[in-house]
């Protein structure tokens, strides 16, 4: 027993004498797999409405409960995200990430949802060159969700425009990237992708409307309905009819200002049903006047159609947003506005209309951690909601760890 | 009279041109570093290990600038000692940071100018990363004295300026499999410069893709 005792002794004096002793110009190799994750956990005070992810008329991620005499603010500790990220490079340089996220108030339980699964290759350098890339993915269209983990990086909630673009779409395919900086400066990209999975693209939007949060929607994942039983899928393939899809962005070669243009068409046929056939274009101006200031501008014009019953819908949404960052803390204000129109005057009409402000103060403490304070006043009139449209306002905490 | 005047000007201009010119630093140790299999190794550090002579501060602090995603220069050798800045010059944020035993450090989310400057006190290697662009790696090298050189494309090196003496020299690189000590040569320095090269057996690398293109972008 002693022996055992001193053998285990041995070995730990070792092993802590061997941590010291490193190689002083020896490097680290890069290692060929990695992990990442990220767990977001909040303190959120919602307005009243009960949210849309449970089924009520709320317009944001948490909303308030439902009593006797109607609705009531809740206060609430919750779990908002965990994703894990694995990545590796492979053979012929193609790198392979991808990545699980854990939203159990958006999945309505603790099963991880596939955000991103690809293969990647590139060739050249910054300055020109291309790519490819393969598998489950998102477009590339949000001008916000560009934080680790492909969260919001000015706030904690994206903006309706770039909240329903994380939420509702997720497609299996690939896309062709070429990028360019001419001799005067001028940085020019152009993105090409075509996708399955599209097919119930749309729906949600004229559904339920626009609505702001942070969910990433998953390939295997399903969204709830406002006062509906039935959910939504995110990924939905059924007339074998890839989406298509364009990113062209231009700019200067010290990205003081670009300007991007995206369009996208799911091609969804009419004559099967069931089916939505969405298509829109977004336009985006991300400014950088000084280094610590980003502006950014988007719009986004659309339309959803299906055969029946009839919620044909136009949508359209607008935002601007100011950050200022200085030293690990980031100030930001966003003001957005949102509209859907229904186009077919069916009994429930998909029509609404709205803005909405948010202030957020972020600040990152060393590698690990995050603090976040969001406010939100959102002034949102769904005509089918009657007087139960949304109130205005709530604010939520969050603490994010990074590893 | 004139022309007396012009030859006068002309030998002051002359004089002045010879006690103005910038002292130019004379080569001690100069050579090549090849791979064991005969290639030219650039990016490789040849440096005095000992004695560790000292010299005078150059003064101003060196840089490591992040531009398109990337540290640049992408090997900073320094000497013990020395203040280094991370000026940012891309449009989105970098979170430069190091968990090496010779400086553990890190510079929080910023752009442009914002991070105060960074003292390498310890002798080593500080591999250097960015939280948020997992591909981006650097190297500051911390050396225990002034005198070191990185090689060119073709792997040569000129070290100048070392007092007469014997000084232990060895090359450093990225991949090589030899510790500095294992590669050190004892070079006699004169007056007229040495010749000296050096074999380091490399590894094989494959370092983390840079990503580019949209989906990166802000």
């Amino acid at each position: 027993m002693s022996t055992a005792i001193t053998r285990i002794g041995c070995l730990v004096i070792c092993g802590a004498l061997s941590s010291q002793a490193y190689g002083q110009y020896e490097v680290d190799a890069d290692k060929p797999v990695w992990l990442r994750a990220l767990l977001d956990v909040r303190l959120v005070h919602a307005g009243p409405a009960p949210s849309w992810t449970d089924r009520g008329p709320g317009k944001t991620r948490y909303g308030g409960s439902v009593t006797d005499s109607g609705f009531q603010r809740a206060t609430r500790f919750v779990l908002s995200q965990l994703a894990l990220e694995v990545g590796a490079n492979l053979p012929w340089d193609i790198r392979a990430q991808a990545q699980v996220n854990v939203q159990p108030d958006i999945a309505d339980n603790y099963r991880p949802w596939l955000i991103e699964a690809i293969l990647r290759r590139e060739w050249g350098d910054a300055d020109q060159g291309w790519g490819l890339q393969a598998g489950v993915m998102n477009t590339p269209f949000s001008l916000e969700n560009t934080g680790p983990a492909w969260t919001p990086e000015f706030t904690i909630s994206a903006a309706a425009l770039n909240s329903w673009l994380w939420e509702d779409i997720s497609v299996a395919g690939a896309e062709g990237e070429w990028w360019h900086t001419s001799r005067s400066g001028l940085r020019l990209g152009a993105l090409v992708g075509a996708g399955y999975g599209g097919d119930q693209m749309g729906r949600l939007l004229a559904l339920r409307g626009w609505a702001m949060g942070d969910t990433l929607g998953g390939i295997n994942g399903d969204l709830a309905l406002p006062a509906r039983q039935e959910r939504t899928d995110i990924f939905n393939e059924r007339d074998q009819r890839p989406a298509l899809y364009t990113w062209l962005t231009l700019g200067d070669e010290h990205d003081i200002a670009s300007l991007k243009f995206g369009f996208m068409d799911n091609r969804g046929n009419q004559n099967e049903a069931g089916i939505w056939h969405t298509h829109f274009s977004t336009v985006g101006l991300v400014l950088h006047p000084h280094p610590r200031i980003d502006v950014l501008v988007q719009y986004l014009d659309g339309v959803a159609k299906v055969h029946a019953p009839p919620n044909d819908s136009s949508m359209s949404a607008a935002y601007v947003l100011l950050s200022h960052h200085h030293q690990g803390q980031r100030l930001s204000i966003r003001y957005e506005t949102f509209r859907v129109h229904d186009l077919d005057g069916g009994p429930a009409s998909t029509s609404e209309h709205g803005n909405a402000v948010t202030a957020s103060y972020l600040v990152q403490m060393g590698l690990r951690h995050r603090i976040a304070f969001e406010y939100i006043w959102m002034n949102s009139h769904r005509l089918i909601n009657g007087p139960l449209n949304p109130t205005p306002d709530g604010w939520q905490m969050s603490y994010r760890f990074r590893y | 009279m004139y022309r007396h005047n012009y030859l006068c000007i002309a030998l002051l201009a002359a004089a002045a041109l010879i006690l103005v010119r910038p002292a130019v630093a004379e080569p001690s140790i100069a050579g090549a570093v090849t791979s064991t299999d005969g290639k030219s190794v650039a990016d490789a550090v040849v440096f005095v290990l000992a004695p560790a002579p000292t010299a005078a501060s150059h003064g101003a602090s060196p840089i490591v600038d992040q531009i398109d995603k990337t540290f640049v220069p992408g090997l900073l050798p320094v000497v013990v000692g020395t203040w280094v800045h991370f000026p940012n010059h891309d449009q989105i944020h970098h979170h430069v940071y190091s968990f090496s035993p010779a400086k553990t450090f890190e510079l929080p989310l910023y752009k442009g100018e914002d991070a105060p400057p960074v003292l390498f006190d310890k002798v080593g290697v500080v591999k250097l990363g960015c939280n948020i662009h997992d591909w981006m790696s650097g190297i500051i090298l911390v050396l225990p004295t002034p005198y070191f050189t990185v090689t060119d494309h073709d792997g040569r090196f000129v070290l100048r300026d070392l007092p007469a003496g014997t000084y232990t020299v060895s090359a450093w690189h990225a991949l090589s499999k030899l510790k500095p000590e294992e590669a050190a040569q004892s070079v006699q320095v004169s007056a007229q410069a040495t010749q000296v090269a050096f074999s380091l057996p490399l590894s094989a690398a494959r370092p983390r893709r840079a990503m580019h293109g949209s989906r990166v972008e802000p």
